[in-house]
C-alpha cells in the first residue's frame, strides 16, 4: 500500500524525514519497501492561465508576469483555465529540459503539460487542468502539494489496522513519542431523519455482525477537486468523480472500506442483508455477470441483488453522473465470508482485501461520518439526519492479563513496567493497572492481539528487537545422527560422483505427454495429478526419475553438450500411501550417453553401453553393502526389449537398467542411446543390515590357472560360472571373467570368454598334480554340460 | 694357468672392469674371472699343485683377489646401470607440461552443498535430523500450524493441491509438527527437505529446498534463538558476519522476526545484491505460538520453543553470486560442474 508522507504528517508530528521513518517501521515490522520522492526531476513548472487561443493549436499563455506563445494541440485546452506550464529552462521527470522550439512555423515558448509528462499519473491525453484560483506563476510542486514522499509499504495478514494513513501515523507515533491526532469528524446534518427515508434489515447477523448507513441527498456530481485528485493519485488511484473519490479516500486514510449506492435505485430504499438465493445472479460494477453460490453474503433491495458483501458493489445501483442521493455503507462482514466469495468469483478487490484480513467494527461509523461529510462539501449534499446502524451484539474489548515475567520468560529479556505501559498506550491498548498482573484491553482495530504472547511482541517490537540479547540454549545432551535415509542418500551420492557421474535436481512433476511417451497413462488412478498446476508440463507427480533425467540430457544436448553422466536421488509418488496422501520412495536414478570419458588425451573415445548402467547400478548397491544379486529379465515400456532387466536382493527387485528404447529417444530428441538404471534405496534400506567379518589372511600359495570356453553368444555367462564355482569346490577360491571375444578366429554366433581360477587350501599346499586335476575336471563338466570346447583344443 | 701370478690376474680384472662400457660387457669381464671356467676359479682350482709351503700364502692371496674382484664389479655395475638409465630417460624424452592423467570425479549439485553444510553445522549444535512425507496434509501443512482455512495467512504460501486435504507441502514445518507429536519435549531437530510453492521467476521457484529449525524445551528464549542464529550465521558465512532481527509474522510464531545478515558483499555499504540496504534477507524465524504448541499436546506455561526456516536455493545464491533459481534446475552439466566441493 502507497501510504503519503504529507498525508500521514496530518495525523503524527513528526520531525524525521521520510527515509528515517521508513526505517522506524520496517525495524518494527511495518516494512517499507521503498521510500520515494513523489516526482523526480520536476522543477520549474508553474500554473499557467491560457489567455488566448491564437489560431488553432497555438495558445497565449500568461503567468505572474509575463506571457508565452505555446503551440498545444490538447483537446482540452481553453482560454480561461488554468493549467500546468512548463517555461523554458523547466526540467521535466527524465531528464527532459524544456527549450523555445520552432514548431508548425511558431516559436513555442515552452509547453502545456499532462499528468504523465509531469511524471504524476497516466493520463496522457490532455493537460492537467488545475483550480481556477490555482495562483498565477506559483510553482506546481508547491501548489499541487507535489514535494511530497511515498512510502510502499508491505502490510504482513496480521494487521489490517495499518493499511490505512491513520494506521501507519499511529504506529509512527508509538515508535518515536511523537503525538498521534485523529481525524477531527463533525457531521452537519440536514433536518430529514433518515430512518423516515430508509431501512437496514440484516438477516444474517453471522456474516453480517455490523451495518451502518447515511443518506445523503441534494449531490452534484462533477470532479473531484484538485488537492482530493492530486492525493488519490499519488498514492495510486485514479480520481473518478467526488463522491467515490471521498469513499476511495476515506478507505485510504482510515482503512474502512464503504460503499455507495445510487439511493433512487433501491427499491423502497431499503437494504436487505442476506445470502444468496438458489439461482441468484448479479452483474458488478466490472460488468461481469455471476451466478451466486447459496453460500454468499448479499446486500439487496428488497427485490434484487445489488452488491456483493465486502466484494463489490453491483451495476445495477452504481453512482452515475446524474446521481444525486447516496446511500452510503459502512459495514463489518465476516472475514472468511468475504474471501470465500472473493476467490470463488475470482474478485480481489481493495474492499475484500481489507475485509477478509479484518476490518475495525468499532472504527466503521467514523468513517460512514467522515465519508458523508466530504461528500456533502465537496458535491454540494445535505446528510440526513441520524444513522441506520444495526450492531445487535457489540463485540466485547478483550481483556489480557499481561506477567511481566512471561515477557523475560519468552523473550529473555523485558523493558521496565512504565516502558511496557508506555509502549502499550501508544499503540492504542489500554491499561487497567488496578489490576495485578495489570489488564491489558485491546481496542477493536487490533483483531490480531488475543492472548498475552501477543502483547508480549508488541512490547519487544516497538522497544527494539535489537536490545534481545544473544544466549545460546541449555538443555541435556542427546545422541544426534543422521537418520539412515539421509545417509544412504549421502552414501549413495559420494560413491556415484566419485564414479565420475555429477548429480542433478529435477523438479518434483512432470508432462503428462513425457509419462505416456514412456509407456505410463497419465490418466492412471496410480499417478497424483496435480488440481492447480503452474502449466500441464509440470502436473504429474513424477513416478520414476527418469522423465526428470531425460530432460537434464535433452536440455544438455541442445546446448552442445553430448556427453551427459548424471544420476539424481530423489523422490517419487504414486497414489495410495497412509491417510490418502503418497506413497513416497527415494530412489537413485542414473542417465549416460555419449562418451564414457571426459575427452583427454590418455582415454579412449569409447561410449558408454549398457554395462557402464549396470556398472553404476552395481556400484549403488556396493556402496550400500550388497554385493548378492541376480539380473531378472524383464520387460518396461520404455527399455528396449533384451537390454533391461530387474536387480534382484533376497527375492525383491530393487531396481533395474537398461538401454532407452527408440520411441522415447525420439521423442526426446536425443541423438544417441542412453543408458538408464533406478534403484530403490529405501527398499535397498529395508534390507537386513550386512555383518562385516574378517577372514583370516590365507597361510598357503594359491596356484592360478586360466580357461577360455568357445560358447554361443546366447548361452548366459553366469550359467557357465556357476557350474565352474560348484564343481571346483571348496578349493577354487575365486574365479574371474577376464576376457570376452567375438570375431576373427571365432565362428559366428559364438564367443570365447576367458576365466581366471584361483584354487587355494586353507591348511597345506596344493601340489601341481591336485590343481591340474582338479583343473581338468572343472573342464570336463562345463564342456560336456554346456556342449562347449575349451578354446585351444 | 697357474703359472700367471695372482698379481697378474688381479690386474687384468681391473683393467677390463674399467673398459666395460655395459653391464653386458662386465657380465661377461665377470664370467671371464669370476666364472666356472674362469681364470681365477681355475687358478684357485690349481693350488694342490702349488708346493705346500707356498700354498698357504698364495691361497691368502687368491682369496683377498677373488673379493676384490667381486667387489670392484659390484661397484662398476652400479656405474654402468645408472649411466644406462640416464641414457635410457635422455633417449625418451618426457613432456612434463603435458596434463596429468587425472581421474573425473562427477559433481554433487551445489543445493546439496549447501544443504550438507547447514545440516552439519545444526547436527554439531545437537540438532537431530527429521524427514517427513512431501505430498502432506492440509491438516499438518496449515491448519496445525494456526493456518486455518479462509485465512488470508494462505497467500503468503501459495499451494498445489491434490486434493481437497491433500498437498504438496508449502515448507518443512509439517515435520516439526509430526516430529512433536510423537515425542514429549525437549525437542531439537531440524527438517531439510524439498517443498512446493505456486510461483515461478527469477527469484521464485515452484520447488525449492528448506531447511527449518526447531527447538522446544522448558527454558527456551528469543535470546537463546538470536544467538543460535548468529552463531550459524558465522559458520555459515564468515567469522564477521553480524545478523539483525525485524519483527514479522507468520502464524505459527509469536513474536515473529526476519533475519537478515550484513551484506558480505559490500560490508554494509550497500550494492546491487543487497539493493543498497546493506543487509540480506535469509531466513524467517520466531517463537512457537502457543497454539501449535497445544496443537501437539504441549502446554506452553510449562515448555517454550522457537523455530526457523530458511531457503537453501537463497543461502546458494548468495554464497556463489547465482541471480537467477531457475539454474538450479536446469541442470546444465557446465553450471552444476563449477562447484566442486
Amino acid at each position: 500500500m502507497k501510504v503519503s508522507y504529507r498525508w500521514l504528517k496530518e495525523f503524527v508530528e513528526t520531525d524525521l524525514s521520510p527515509p528515517a521513518v521508513a526505517d522506524r517501521l520496517t525495524n518494527a515490522g511495518i516494512e517499507v519497501a521503498e521510500a520515494a520522492p513523489l516526482v523526480a526531476g520536476l522543477s520549474g513548472v508553474v500554473v499557467g492561465e491560457v489567455e488566448a487561443i491564437e489560431k488553432h493549436g497555438v495558445c497565449r499563455v500568461a503567468t505572474a508576469d509575463r506571457h508565452f506563445t505555446v503551440v498545444c494541440g490538447a483537446p482540452n485546452v481553453a482560454v480561461g483555465v488554468r493549467a500546468a506550464f512548463a517555461p523554458p529552462g523547466a526540467a521535466l521527470p527524465g531528464g527532459r529540459q524544456v527549450q523555445a522550439v520552432r514548431k508548425r512555423g511558431v516559436l513555442s515558448e515552452g509547453m502545456l503539460c499532462s499528468e504523465k509528462e509531469l511524471g504524476i499519473g497516466d493520463d496522457a491525453d490532455g493537460i492537467l487542468l488545475l483550480a481556477a484560483d490555482a495562483p498565477l506563476g506559483s510553482d506546481l510542486v508547491t501548489s499541487l502539494g507535489l514535494d511530497d514522499w511515498i512510502l510502499a509499504v508491505e502490510v504482513t495478514p496480521n494487521r489490517p489496522d495499518c493499511l490505512s494513513v491513520v494506521g501507519v501515523a499511529r504506529e509512527i507515533a508509538a515508535l518515536t513519542g511523537a503525538p498521534f491526532r485523529f481525524p477531527a469528524i463533525a457531521v452537519k446534518e440536514g433536518d430529514a431523519d433518515i430512518a423516515t427515508l430508509a431501512a437496514v434489515e440484516v438477516e444474517d447477523p453471522l456474516l453480517c455482525p455490523r451495518y451502518a448507513a447515511r443518506l445523503i441527498t441534494g449531490l452534484t456530481v462533477a470532479p473531484s477537486p484538485p488537492w482530493l485528485a492530486q492525493r488519490l493519485r499519488a498514492v495510486g488511484l485514479r480520481p473518478i468523480n467526488n463522491l467515490v473519490d471521498v469513499t476511495n479516500y476515506v478507505l485510504w486514510e482510515l482503512g474502512h472500506p464503504l460503499h455507495a449506492f445510487d439511493s433512487d435505485t433501491l427499491a423502497q430504499r431499503k437494504i436487505v442483508v442476506r445470502r444468496a438465493r438458489p439461482g441468484e445472479r448479479l452483474t458488478t460494477l466490472d460488468g461481469q455477470d455471476h451466478e451466486l453460490a447459496e453460500s454468499m453474503l448479499l446486500i439487496t433491495d428488497p427485490e434484487r441483488a445489488i452488491a456483493l458483501a465486502g466484494v463489490m458493489g453491483g451495476a445495477n445501483t452504481e453512482v452515475t453522473a446524474e446521481t444525486t442521493s447516496v446511500l452510503l455503507e459502512s459495514a463489518y462482514f465476516n472475514p472468511a465470508s468475504v474471501r470465500r466469495t472473493s476467490r470463488a468469483l475470482g474478485l480481489v478487490t481493495d474492499a475484500a482485501y481489507r475485509f477478509e484480513r479484518g476490518a475495525d467494527i468499532e472504527g466503521l461509523r467514523e468513517a460512514l461520518d467522515r465519508a458523508a461529510q466530504l461528500m456533502a462539501d465537496l458535491a454540494g449534499g445535505t446528510v440526513a439526519k441520524g444513522v441506520l446502524d444495526v450492531y445487535p451484539s457489540p463485540r466485547p474489548h478483550p481483556r489480557i492479563p499481561l506477567r511481566l515475567e512471561r515477557i523475560q520468560r519468552v523473550i529473555g529479556i523485558c523493558p521496565p513496567r512504565e516502558e511496557v505501559v508506555r509502549i502499550l498506550q501508544g499503540l492504542g491498548f489500554a491499561v487497567d493497572e488496578a489490576k495485578e498482573p495489570p489488564d491489558i484491553v485491546v481496542p477493536s482495530f487490533r483483531r490480531d492481539v488475543s492472548m498475552e504472547d501477543d502483547l508480549a511482541e508488541e512490547v519487544i517490537r516497538v522497544w527494539g528487537y535489537e536490545r534481545i540479547p544473544s544466549t545460546l540454549p541449555g538443555g541435556s545432551l542427546a545422541l544426534v545422527r543422521q537418520p539412515a535415509t539421509l545417509r544412504r542418500a549421502a552414501r549413495v551420492r559420494q560413491a556415484l560422483a566419485a564414479a565420475g557421474i555429477s548429480e542433478v535436481i529435477t523438479y518434483g512433476f512432470v508432462d503428462p505427454e513425457r509419462l505416456r511417451l514412456l509407456g505410463w497413462d497419465p490418466a492412471s488412478p496410480d499417478l497424483m495429478t496435480l488440481r492447480n498446476p503452474l502449466s500441464r508440463e509440470r502436473s504429474i507427480l513424477r513416478p520414476s526419475l527418469v522423465p526428470g533425467l531425460l530432460e537434464v540430457v535433452a536440455t544438455n544436448r541442445h546446448r552442445q553438450i553430448p556427453d551427459v553422466r548424471c544420476f539424481e536421488v530423489g523422490r517419487v509418488f504414486r497414489s495410495g500411501g497412509p491417510d490418502g496422501l503418497a506413497r513416497e520412495e527415494v530412489r537413485a536414478g542414473i542417465a549416460l550417453t555419449g562418451l564414457r570419458s571426459r575427452r583427454v588425451w590418455h582415454a579412449g573415445r569409447d561410449t558408454v553401453d549398457l554395462h557402464d548402467a549396470k556398472g553404476a547400478a552395481e556400484h549403488v548397491l556396493a556402496s550400500l553393502g550388497v554385493e548378492e544379486y541376480e539380473v531378472r529379465g524383464s520387460a518396461s515400456p520404455f527399455l528396449e526389449a533384451g537390454r533391461s532387466a530387474e536387480l534382484v536382493v533376497g527375492g525383491e527387485a530393487v531396481g533395474w537398467f537398461g538401454e532407452l528404447a527408440l520411441g522415447p529417444q525420439e521423442g526426446y530428441d536425443l541423438a544417441g542411446p542412453v543408458f538408464l538404471a533406478e534403484l530403490s534405496l529405501d527398499r535397498l534400506g529395508a534390507l537386513p543390515p550386512r555383518r562385516v567379518r574378517y577372514r583370516a589372511l590365507p597361510r598357503f600359495p594359491a596356484v592360478q590357472r586360466d580357461v577360455a570356453f568357445v560358447m554361443p553368444q546366447a548361452l548366459a555367462v553366469e550359467e557357465v560360472e556357476r557350474e565352474i564355482r560348484q564343481r571346483g569346490g571348496a578349493l577354487l577360491k575365486s574365479v574371474t571373467l577376464f576376457d570376452v571375444y567375438a570375431g576373427k578366429g571365432v565362428e559366428p554366433g559364438m564367443r570365447s570368454v576367458a576365466w581366471s581360477l584361483t584354487f587355494q587350501a586353507e591348511d597345506r599346499t596344493l601340489t601341481d598334480e591336485e590343481v591340474s586335476a582338479l583343473h581338468a575336471a572343472i573342464l570336463e563338466t562345463v564342456t560336456n554340460r554346456f556342449g562347449i570346447a575349451v578354446r585351444g583344443t | 694357468m697357474a703359472d700367471k701370478g695372482v698379481g697378474e690376474i688381479l690386474k687384468g680384472a681391473r683393467g677390463e672392469a674399467a673398459r666395460a662400457k655395459s653391464s653386458a660387457d662386465l657380465e661377461q669381464v665377470r664370467v671371464k674371472y669370476l666364472g666356472r671356467q674362469g681364470i681365477l676359479t681355475q687358478f684357485l682350482r690349481s693350488l694342490p699343485s702349488i708346493p705346500i709351503a707356498e700354498r698357504p700364502e698364495v691361497g691368502r692371496e687368491a682369496n683377498l683377489a677373488k673379493a676384490e674382484i667381486e667387489t670392484l664389479l659390484g661397484e662398476r655395475l652400479v656405474e654402468l646401470k645408472a649411466a644406462e638409465r640416464r641414457r635410457d630417460l635422455e633417449s625418451q624424452r618426457v613432456d612434463l607440461t603435458l596434463p596429468g592423467r587425472r581421474p573425473s570425479p562427477g559433481t554433487l549439485h551445489p543445493l546439496t552443498l549447501v544443504q550438507d553444510e547447514v545440516i552439519e553445522i545444526f547436527l554439531g549444535l545437537g540438532f537431530a535430523v527429521a524427514e517427513g512425507p512431501e505430498v502432506e496434509s492440509d491438516f499438518y501443512n496449515f491448519e496445525a500450524l494456526n493456518i486455518p482455512r479462509d485465512h488470508p495467512a494462505r497467500d503468503m504460501q501459495d499451494t498445489f493441491y491434490l486434493s481437497e486435504d491433500v498437498l504438496l507441502r508449502t515448507h518443512t514445518s509439517p515435520v516439526q509438527i509430526r516430529t512433536m507429536q510423537a515425542q514429549p519435549p525437549p525437542v531439537r531437530i531440524i527438517c531439510p527437505g524439498k517443498v512446493y510453492r505456486r510461483d515461478a521467476d527469477i527469484t521464485h521457484s515452484p520447488m525449492f529446498h528448506q531447511v527449518e529449525g526447531l527447538a522446544v524445551d522448558r527454558n527456551i528464549s528469543m535470546g537463546d534463538l538470536k544467538g543460535t542464529l548468529e552463531l550459524f550465521a558465522r559458520e555459515m558465512f564468515g567469522p564477521r558476519t553480524t545478523i539483525r532481527f525485524r519483527p514479522s509474522f507468520f502464524p505459527f510464531t509469536e513474536p515473529s522476526a526476519e533475519v537478515d545478515v550484513r551484506c558480505f558483499l559490500c560490508g554494509g555499504e550497500g550494492c546491487r545484491v543487497c539493493k543498497q540496504s546493506g543487509w540480506l534477507e535469509i531466513l524467517g524465524s520466531g517463537m512457537v505460538h502457543p497454539q501449535v504448541l497445544r496443537n501437539v499436546g504441549y502446554d506452553p506455561e510449562e515448555v517454550t520453543g522457537w523455530a526457523f526456516g530458511m531457503g537453501v536455493e537463497r543461502i546458494a545464491m548468495l554464497k556463489y553470486g547465482i541471480d537467477d533459481i531457475r539454474l538450479f534446475f536446469e541442470n546444465d552439466l557446465r553450471f552444476l560442474t563449477q562447484f566442486r566441493a
